[in-house]
């Protein structure tokens, strides 16, 4: 791979607490961006199983501009196909979600089965000497779960999906309250005035900073901490704190936990592109995202509930859920406000620069407390490696 | 609107407008007073709601929690979002008595939006509102408001109601 489709060329600073501002902004890189991570060896979380419960359900999803089809199938089995028929390649589903036998485009009435088995074809013997049922079926990506979650990657050449979650499957499985053993409760949807990259660097985990809500609760966080590793992905688990004899709130069910076991109520999980997963308090909440364009993300958030919750537990999971987090939430409202400011800044010249935690401006940090926003650093030098920006040659002495 | 007299049907459309006259100047206080003591104001996506998923964008199921979104848009978020001014259209479809006093109302409502960084005025959000409105006191107020928003991906955040 060259870089010749990028000119001028990024040029990395020499100092791993920088990073350019330009690559957020720039259309080159986000057209590389397409063909190096979203095509590349990476593998993009799209749904999780209990999205789709019963047997014919289906979500229609992207992996950056490529469209996919996730269904469960007759026998329980589900399957990820790229949405698109194999005849001439319309796209063939164009809802979100659903539950359907079979899949028929409109253009020549080809019909796939939740198998993506062609099953229904007009054309007659004859028409065609290239033509049986059997070699046409819906094609698929590469196909892998975890605790529920449905992985794809559109790279054959991508490691397996344990070597790329490199021992994360545990923290994976915390922020989901323990296994994938999940019940949907329904969905926040929202668009994001930004690249998504600013989204990747600072969601699922920040400074506290920015939320008055934690201010005046006078709620602290518990005492935790935070982790990254060298493939992009980074963390944080806490004890959870709870405010206490707050006044701002007339109705306290809101920052009500139910869950017992305080020491690792409040964790999230951030996976190398985009993929984010957060529980805090009684939400557990997966975060579809995908890029849809240089300057716009969506954000898919959809929360759960556990199997094993009685109705007021969901009950009270449904309420918070709905009002804590989310494009209304009162915790998140003003994180999409932040993105938006981050990705404006992002057109001057220069580079946003990481303080917090930082012990060698140009080494990689190998320890992270618990508000350390060195904890980035990782994932950024991971993303300079796939996209082959050369660092700067001086080093000082 | 058989059944349901012209001056009931004026006294509903005065609240539907004493409604989104409160968010467009932006009186929180104003847009609480239009809900009954025990109230509630709901707002999902058609998404959600076709799926029978339960979560809500806002879920103010009792009096506390609309008193307490009051409270997020003007003491929580205070400076921290591009504030943007809305104007609610709103269209009355069908009106029906629930029983004496109640009546259940649904129109179609849009919600256009001006953000205050960019200038540019756009849809935030369209869809319906299914309402059950309280004529039995001196003022007519919501007992219920359900807003459904038609599309399953909000444009931009949302920081007033709908």
């Amino acid at each position: 791979m060259t870089e010749r489709s990028i000119t001028p060329p990024v040029v990395w600073p020499t100092k791993a607490t920088e990073v350019p501002k330009e690559i957020f902004v720039r259309e080159d890189v986000y057209r590389e961006e397409l063909r190096r991570i979203f095509m590349g060896p990476e593998w993009f979380p799209i749904a999780h199983a209990s999205e789709l419960p019963n047997r014919g359900d289906f979500k229609t999803c992207f992996v950056g501009e490529v469209p996919l089809l996730v269904t469960r199938d007759d026998e329980d089995e589900l399957h990820v196909f790229y949405n698109s028929c194999a005849h001439r390649g319309a796209q063939l589903e164009t809802r979100t979600s659903g539950n359907k036998r079979a899949f028929q485009c409109p253009y020549h009435r080809w019909t796939f089965d939740t198998k993506g088995a062609l099953i229904g074809c007009p054309l007659k013997p004859g028409d065609s000497v290239a033509f049986s049922r059997e070699k046409y079926p819906l094609s698929q990506p590469r196909m892998a779960m975890v605790h529920g979650l449905i992985f794809v990657t559109l790279c054959d050449a991508a490691p397996s999906l344990a070597a790329f979650l490199d021992g994360y499957e545990d923290k994976l499985a915390n922020v989901m309250g323990g296994d994938g053993r999940l019940r949907l409760l329904g969905y926040h949807k929202t668009t994001l005035h930004a690249n998504w990259k600013t989204y990747h660097d600072n969601d699922a985990w920040h400074a506290p900073l920015l939320h008055t809500a934690f201010r005046m609760l006078d709620w602290q966080g518990g005492k935790g901490c935070q982790f990254a590793n060298a493939r992009g992905h980074r963390g944080f688990e806490s004890v959870l704190s709870l405010p206490v004899g707050q006044t701002l709130l007339s109705d306290a069910s809101l920052i009500e936990y139910r869950g017992g076991d305080l020491s690792r109520g409040s964790c999230s999980l951030h996976l190398f592109p985009l993929f984010a997963a957060v529980k805090h308090l009684d939400t557990i909440g997966l975060r579809f995202v995908n890029p849809r364009g240089v300057d716009r993300t969506e954000l898919h958030f959809a929360y759960f509930g556990r199997e094993d919750d009685d109705a007021e537990m969901t009950r009270h999971r449904v309420r918070q859920s709905s009002n804590l987090l989310g494009p209304c939430g009162m915790v998140s409202m003003e994180d999409a406000a932040m993105f938006q400011r981050l990705h404006i800044g992002s057109r001057t010249p220069g580079m946003q620069v990481f303080q917090k935690g930082v012990k060698d401006e140009y080494a990689m940090p190998r320890e992270f407390s618990q508000n350390d926003e060195a904890v980035n650093i990782l994932s950024w030098e991971y993303y300079r490696r796939v996209m082959g920006f050369e660092k700067e040659a001086a080093c000082p002495a | 609107m058989p059944g349901v007299s012209l001056d009931d049907l004026r006294r509903i459309d005065e609240l539907q407008v004493r409604y989104l006259d409160a968010l467009d100047r932006k009186n929180m206080a104003a847009w609480a007073g239009t809900f009954a003591e025990e109230a509630q104001y709901i707002c999902t996506t058609a998404e959600n709601e076709d799926a029978g998923l339960p979560l809500a964008l806002m879920m103010d199921d009792c009096r506390g929690r609309i008193e307490d979104r009051v409270k997020f848009v003007e003491k929580v978020w205070a400076g921290t979002f591009q504030d943007y001014q809305t104007r609610h259209f709103v269209q009355r479809l069908a009106c029906t008595a629930a029983r004496a006093g109640l009546y259940s109302v649904r129109s179609n409502f849009a919600v256009a939006f001006t953000r205050s960084d960019t200038g540019e005025s756009s849809i935030l959000a369209a869809g319906v509102y299914d309402d059950l409105v309280d004529l039995s006191g001196g003022q007519a107020l919501f007992q219920s408001k359900r807003v459904v928003v038609d599309s399953p991906v909000l444009p931009h955040y949302v920081v007033y109601p709908l």
